[in-house]
């Protein structure tokens, strides 16, 4: 490879990634040389610009033709494109969130955990975009390592250790799962690639490698999985999220959930449709559906149920998750023409009204020192705005009609009902168990209408949590009222077709 | 000279993996347990390294992907110790059970 | 043919080298049992160390500084596992693949001045 190939990629494609690189690089720097006294914060303020650039630059790139640099290893397309919008926004709130982030002696670290984050997003960045196995999984290791290290940045709290320990040992035995299912699908395949794969695949017969890619497809999602916290590896959720610094928590449930996402759809998608499956005329993933349902069904239902008896906010909050990655796997397992606006669609809801609920609680526990369900207490009597707003994000996650939730489980709902075949089933375990997580998102709102507030110390509003607050509120509301601007948008500026070669 | 199959190679890696999962599921000391995990890491070495020679396609991908495999592997190792490290200067354990704070 | 046959005698010195390394130490150490007398008191089982009486286990503890350095040392160690193969084909690759090497080994550097300014290059 010359100067002249070098200098003939089209390297504005990557400038959202250059410019997360280039500020996760200065702030490294920066924290290491600069005087002690300066407050960390600043960098936080920095971050959350820099982000914007890289917002400007993808938004620039929105419209422009699929296409690969690097040997085809980096892909431009609409879904790229889409997911990376989400991922950035995501990350661009945590920040704000991170800034405003006070509790005492708990962030020892407060430069490392900004820098962190941006290497973080840009493994994210690297897995939406790739397209190829190796680029992949070093992006998806980028996120987890930096998100490994960010759940321990409480150093001095046991809690904190202990929920980094668990994150990295279900994290390492899981992305051993996935690399393993991946080996095979080399083997099979003899490339790396993802297009050429998908070229490969379908000229395997069906009486020689039918077992082993089963068994890469199993392997793989179950990996895959851990990323998702979806049944088999949802058990971390709940004891990282409850150990983790907040920002870092909603890191994880959102931008690292959507990261997840991302990876299952760009690595199913462009491998198993090609390969010939069970039954004659189907393909691999037509026969795997009925392995992915089952697990989205039993993951709707633990998530939801077990939530019920929690008492600690963050607890709760961790098994809601791992509820809604539940929901998000229908569409995928409808698999109708819907799948990927339903699922972007309500990745975006989910980012709003989980980051909002999430900024709500951060103010809260930080206020009162504890992580209990009743520091809600008698909330609406001493600060009616912020109640008001976290009365939106629990109606939008428990899907009542008006917000950005409601619109989203309707379009996945839509989408089981009217796939070939129809998913009857799983839409009627999610319409259950939708109604099950009333009873623990009311519990919530009870505390803060019907129970007296205990104290009357003035609640702080940092001016950061305030923004990611007004902004996820404002957003759900939107995308609940009048949903038909975004959809329209995401119809005419992303054609999904683009993904498949 | 090659009279070793392929399956072979596949068998061998599978064993080491499972050895590795049974360990990792089992073991009490989170030290033995990073190690079980490298195990079933280099399961995946073995199976790349034996498909890059043997595989449909045989190509030198295969290799590459083991060494980037290796380093990230190093990687997390290194992430899991050190955060080892600072759990056991806060609670004085490093036996999986003993790591309970958070039940319910 | 020929070939074949030398490829096989190469790796008959490895079986013959191999085969007396084994039998080497086994013949030594069992001629040695034969030869020496055997009268054990209990003054002689005692473990030897400098003619001190042991005075505490034989499995030391290290400070934990010491593992921070290997830690470090194995990051190092295994990053350059990508210098090699790039060397090897470094006439093939030409200036952009140069470029992304000293990225690469830029960031390393990064990730060596973080160390240096922890002090944790320091010798305690």
């Amino acid at each position: 490879m010359d100067m002249e190939t070098l200098l003939s990629y089209e390297w504005s494609m990557m400038a959202p990634e250059f410019t997360i690189l280039i500020i996760a690089t200065v702030l490294s720097l920066v924290d290491l040389f600069a005087d002690k006294k300066i407050d960390r914060k600043l960098f936080g303020w920095f971050g959350a610009a820099g982000i914007g650039i890289a917002l400007f630059f993808l938004f620039s790139q929105i419209g422009h033709e699929p296409a690969m640099i690097l040997a085809n290893t980096y892909r431009l397309d609409a879904f790229s494109l889409s997911f990376k919008i989400l991922l950035l926004i995501g990350a661009l709130l945590v920040l704000l969130m991170g800034v405003s982030y006070e509790a005492k002696g708990e962030l020892l670290y407060r430069g490392e955990f900004y820098y962190l984050l941006m290497s973080a997003l840009l493994g994210a960045m690297m897995m939406a975009s790739s397209a190829d196995l190796i680029t992949l999984f070093v992006g998806l290791e980028l996120l987890s390592i930096s998100s490994y290290i960010l759940a321990g940045t409480r150093k001095k709290s046991t809690q904190s250790n202990e929920a980094a320990m668990k994150y990295v040992i279900n994290g390492g035995i899981s992305s051993a799962f996935t690399l393993f299912g991946l080996s095979y699908i080399y083997g099979l395949t003899g490339s790396t690639n993802l297009a050429d794969i998908s070229r490969e695949i379908s000229n395997i017969a069906p009486e020689n490698g039918l077992v082993l890619l089963s068994v890469a497809f199993i392997l793989t999602f179950v990996g895959l999985a851990f990323k998702i916290s979806t049944v088999p590896f949802q058990m971390w959720a709940p004891d990282v999220y409850q150990g983790a610094p907040i920002p870092v928590t909603v890191f994880l449930s959102v931008v690292s959930k959507t990261a997840g996402f991302v990876i299952i759809l760009r690595v199913l998608l462009s491998v198993f449709p090609f390969a010939q499956g069970l039954e004659a005329n189907t393909s691999l993933l037509q026969s795997m559906m009925i392995f992915i349902s089952v697990l989205a069904g039993i993951t709707m239902i633990a998530g939801n149920t077990v939530a019920l008896k929690q008492r600690n906010i963050k607890r709760l909050f961790a098994y809601s998750s791992i509820a809604h990655a539940g929901y998000l796997l229908v569409p995928f397992v409808a698999f109708s023409e819907m799948m990927f606006e339903s699922m972007w669609f309500y990745l975006a809801a989910y980012l709003l009204m989980n980051i909002g609920a999430f900024a709500v609680i951060q103010v809260m526990s930080e206020h009162s020192h504890s992580e209990d369900i009743s520091i809600f207490a008698g909330l609406f009597y001493r600060r009616p705005w912020m109640a008001v707003m976290m009365t939106i994000f629990l109606l939008s996650l428990a899907g009542i009609p008006g917000t950005a939730g409601f619109i989203g489980k309707l379009n996945i709902f839509i989408g089981a009902l009217f796939s070939d075949p129809s998913r009857y089933i799983l839409a009627a375990v999610m319409m259950g168990t939708t109604v099950i997580s009333y009873f623990y998102y009311f519990g919530v709102m009870a505390q803060m209408f019907m129970r007296p507030s205990g104290s009357a110390v003035p609640i702080r509003m940092p001016v950061g949590v305030t923004i990611a607050m007004v902004f996820c509120a404002a957003g759900t509301i939107t995308l609940g009222l009048f949903p038909g601007v975004v959809l329209d948008f995401f119809q005419t500026q992303f054609n999904f077709a683009e993904m498949f070669y | 000279m090659s009279a070793i199959p392929v399956n072979a190679y596949l068998l061998l890696a599978l064993v080491l993996f499972c050895i590795g999962l049974f360990g990792a599921l089992t073991k009490k000391n989170t030290v033995i347990v990073l190690i079980s995990i490298e195990l079933m890491l280099n399961a995946v070495n073995i199976n790349l390294v034996a498909f890059s020679k043997y595989g449909i396609n045989p190509g030198i991908t295969g290799q590459i992907f083991s060494l980037f495999t290796i380093t990230v592997a190093a990687a997390e190792a290194a992430v899991g110790l050190a955060i080892l490290i600072a759990l056991y200067r806060n609670r004085s354990t490093v036996q999986i059970d003993e790591m309970n704070t958070m039940k319910h | 043919m020929a070939d074949l046959f030398t490829y096989q005698n190469s790796y008959l010195v490895v079986v013959i080298f191999l085969a007396l390394g084994i039998l080497l130490p086994i013949v030594a150490l069992s001629l040695g049992r034969l030869l020496r007398p055997n009268k054990p008191t209990e003054q002689k089982r005692t473990t030897y160390e400098s003619g001190i009486d042991p005075f505490q286990d034989a499995r030391v503890q290290f400070n934990a500084r010491y593992y921070i350095f290997a830690l470090m040392f194995v990051i190092f160690d295994v990053e350059t596992i990508f210098l090699y193969p790039w060397a090897v084909a470094y006439e093939e690759l030409g200036v952009f693949a140069l470029i992304e090497m000293l990225i690469f080994v830029v960031m390393l550097l990064i990730g060596l001045i973080y160390a240096w300014k922890k002090k944790v290059l320091r010798w305690i």
